[in-house]
């Protein structure tokens, strides 16, 4: 199927003559070898959960970080090259930070999904910088697809973001190497009235759905940011052991 | 001129001429008062220039949207360019975060706009005043540089020193000679109180008459304008 | 006047130094050969605005045909007072905005109210330079039925007025203007009031000149008139015998 592609496949600026940009597609299938996130929205705020692929015993379970605050009202869930999202995200600190030095308040959560996405696409020549600032250029789309949750003044938000730099608001959210199976079993199960007990619970029961290996409090990292406090928090594993045993409870029910 | 001070000089240096002054003061006062449920921001008409009167009625506010407004006294040519800036701001803001500006945001923004030209600042001395989030009546004080609070009442510009005591002691009820009961003022006493120190403002300061600009804000009207004559001598 | 010049300097290290004082990439810090008074007025049916025609070096009379009225399209007219060469620029300046409009053929024109703004802009952002258009310009016009008259001075300053004067016309021109202004004031009425103004104007201000021009902006357009001279009387008792009027202790 790839062999067809060729000539057209090359140029990261250069559509094909169906009118495809194929760097960016295969960019969004880099995405589909990446770890499993999940991300719920409910009115009590909005749930991510990850997958942390533990490929060895001797690895360091806590330096695998793909929950990250990007402001203390939003947090960001990421899947595919985790090096690109450090970009991306470095980038939408400072944008967050630079609203609240400008506005002296929050930024929205769409907006900054909106500024991280502006990043995605700019490769290649003819962008406008500051002459003197000499930013470097990505020469490729970013592998990476985000899940960005958040609580602003119009309640909590979940956004999806890809390599072409479209973002797209969702209720409940999968990506990553499970993403088809995790998405099915999210539209069984969703439900608008869910509490963020129910969410906690329902993502990661979805992750175990997926995921090769038995989901424990160490391989899956849990985070939250609510309604009511617009905080974002990453559970400890004592938090993480907490929402399993409700899980294992559930079933045993 | 300058050829005047053509004496003796050295070789590597060179003579000065008088340096252009980039200032220039229209005078003008602005006054702001915050109520419950209410917000008062008002600025003079006069544009005074040394012993002139250049013009009798320019604005020196500015309707940032239905609930917050900027008046400025000070250069008149730095007050439109300033406003000019803060408009385009609060517009790219409202497109952008698909939302109202709020009057804390326009007094970050502002306060940020005024230190960006620390160095060569706008000669303007700013209030802001509008409805906060919870739809209570706040006003906002600024110096040249962006030095600011929120208070609930507030006089920049040439009348400052006439008008601001005055205002301190009729709606903060500070300085009374017996302490009396802090008592709000509602918005008609208010809108009493901003004519009464403008026409006495008038007396005193050449730079203050003619007309002053009233902006009523409230929830219900969004900001509502009127115009109150004062002295033309 | 003496300089300090070291006696080995050549003619050429000689020359350098006297530039020095004279040293033309300088800015305008200050005025050589200046306009003086403008002064115009709003009518019912459009605009009058009028310059006299001298451009002073100094004390010195130096011009004395000199235009500071300029039709910048057909509906809006410009007077310029402070430094000629500045003036000169500016009237460069509209040139190529207008002969850009009439390139694109688009139909668009600038506005006198555009014109008058884009003058702030132009002269607000020189005075941030510290090299200032040494001017004070009156924008006059009449277009979409509306008569517009503004004024822009060499801080970037703008606003507008139905009377509006420049220079030593604030402090004599203005208080006259005030005075006789209507709503329902002609065009001719108006060219009657700016020639008062600037005979006033001659008596008192020792840099104006009694020919002037006029220029007005109605539905028909623009005209600028010929420069002409103004009836002016010099027997007034107080003209003729200072003393006789107490004339003596005012300025």
């Amino acid at each position: 199927m790839f062999l067809t592609r060729s000539e057209y496949d090359r140029g990261v600026n250069t559509f094909s003559p169906e009118g495809r940009l194929f760097q960016v597609e295969y960019a969004m299938e880099a995405i589909k070898l990446g770890s499993t996130a999940v991300g719920i929205q409910t009115a009590e705020g909005v749930v991510l959960a990850v997958e942390k692929r533990l490929s060895s015993p001797l690895l360091e379970p806590n330096s695998v970080e793909k929950l990250v605050e990007i402001d203390e009202h939003v947090g960001c869930a990421m899947s595919g090259l985790i090096a690109d999202a450090r970009t991306m995200i470095e980038h939408a600190r400072v944008e967050a930070q630079n609203h609240r030095f400008t506005f002296d308040e929050a930024m929205p959560v769409e907006s900054l999904t909106q500024a991280t996405c502006d990043l995605a696409l700019r490769f290649g020549e003819g962008v406008e910088e500051d002459e003197d600032k000499e930013e470097e250029m990505m020469s490729r789309p970013f592998g990476v697809s985000l899940l960005i949750a958040g609580v602003d003044d119009k309640g909590p938000a979940l956004f999806y973001t890809d390599p072409s730099g479209t973002y797209i608001r969702w209720l409940a959210k999968a990506i990553g190497a499970g993403a088809e199976g995790a998405q099915s079993a999210l539209q069984e199960a969703y439900y608008k009235s869910m509490t963020l007990k129910e969410a906690e619970t329902l993502a990661l029961r979805t992750l175990r759905e997926v995921v090769e290996e038995k989901v424990e409090s160490n391989n899956v990292e849990v985070a939250a940011v609510r309604t009511d406090t617009k905080k974002f928090v990453i559970y400890t594993e004592a938090e993480v052991k907490e929402c399993l045993s409700r899980l294992e409870n559930r079933d045993s029910q | 001129m300058w050829n005047a001070s053509v004496v003796a000089v050295p070789a590597t240096e060179s003579i000065q001429r008088p340096d252009f002054m980039p200032y220039q003061n229209n005078g003008g006062t602005v006054v702001a008062i915050g109520g419950e449920d209410y917000c008062i921001v008002s600025a003079t008409t006069r544009l005074g220039l040394g012993f002139a009167i250049p013009t009798r009625n320019v604005c020196r506010y500015s309707i940032l949207n239905n609930r917050v407004v900027l008046a400025t006294a000070g250069m008149f040519a730095d007050t439109v360019t300033l406003h000019k800036v803060i408009k385009a701001r609060v517009k790219i803001y409202e497109e952008q975060q698909d939302k109202p500006f709020e009057l804390r945001s326009a007094a970050q923004l502002l306060s940020n706009t005024l230190y960006y030209r620390r160095f060569f600042p706008y000669y303007t001395f700013n209030v802001l005043g509008g409805l906060d989030e919870d739809g209570q009546g706040f006003v906002y004080g600024f110096d040249a540089i962006g030095s600011g609070e929120k208070v609930k009442v507030v006089c920049n510009g040439t009348g400052q020193a006439l008008i601001q005591p005055i205002l301190d002691n009729q709606v903060e009820r500070k300085q009374q000679y017996e302490n009396k009961q802090i008592t709000n003022l509602s918005l008609e006493e208010a809108l009493d109180l901003v004519k009464d120190v403008f026409t006495s403002a008038g007396e005193r300061d050449i730079y203050t008459g003619d007309a002053v600009d009233i902006c009523i804000i409230t929830k219900q009207r969004g900001v509502f304008v009127e115009t109150f004559q004062l002295k033309q001598d | 006047m003496e300089l300090h010049i070291s006696s080995s300097a050549t003619k050429a290290e000689n020359f350098s130094s006297a530039q020095l004082f004279v040293d033309p990439t300088r800015h305008t810090t200050a005025p050589l050969v200046t306009g003086g008074s403008v002064v115009g007025i709003k009518c019912s049916d459009g605009v009058v605005i009028a310059a006299d025609t001298l451009a002073s070096y100094g004390s010195l009379a130096r011009f004395q045909n000199f235009s500071r009225l300029m039709k910048v399209t057909d509906s809006c007219m410009l007077g310029g007072g402070g430094e000629v060469s500045d003036f000169q620029e500016i009237q460069r300046l509209l040139e190529n905005l207008i002969t850009k409009d009439f390139c694109f053929n688009d139909e668009h024109i600038q506005t006198p109210r555009s014109v008058h703004q884009y003058l702030g802009r132009v002269l607000y952002a020189q005075r941030s330079r510290l090299n200032p258009l040494w001017n004070s310009l009156l924008v006059g016009g009449y277009a979409a039925s509306q008569s517009f008259l503004g004024v822009v001075d060499l801080y970037g300053t703008t606003f507008e007025s139905e009377v509006l004067a420049t220079g030593f016309g604030v402090l004599l021109g203005l208080p006259l203007l005030r005075k006789a202004y209507r709503p329902d004031l002609s065009i001719n009425e108006g060219i009657k009031i700016v020639e008062d103004v600037f005979r006033v104007l001659f008596y008192r201000d020792a840099r104006s000149i009694n020919r002037i021009q006029v220029a007005t902006a109605t539905s028909a357009g623009v005209t600028i008139s010929e420069p002409y001279s103004l009836e002016t009387k010099w027997d007034f008792e107080g003209f003729v015998n200072p003393r006789s009027t107490y004339d003596e202790s005012t300025w």
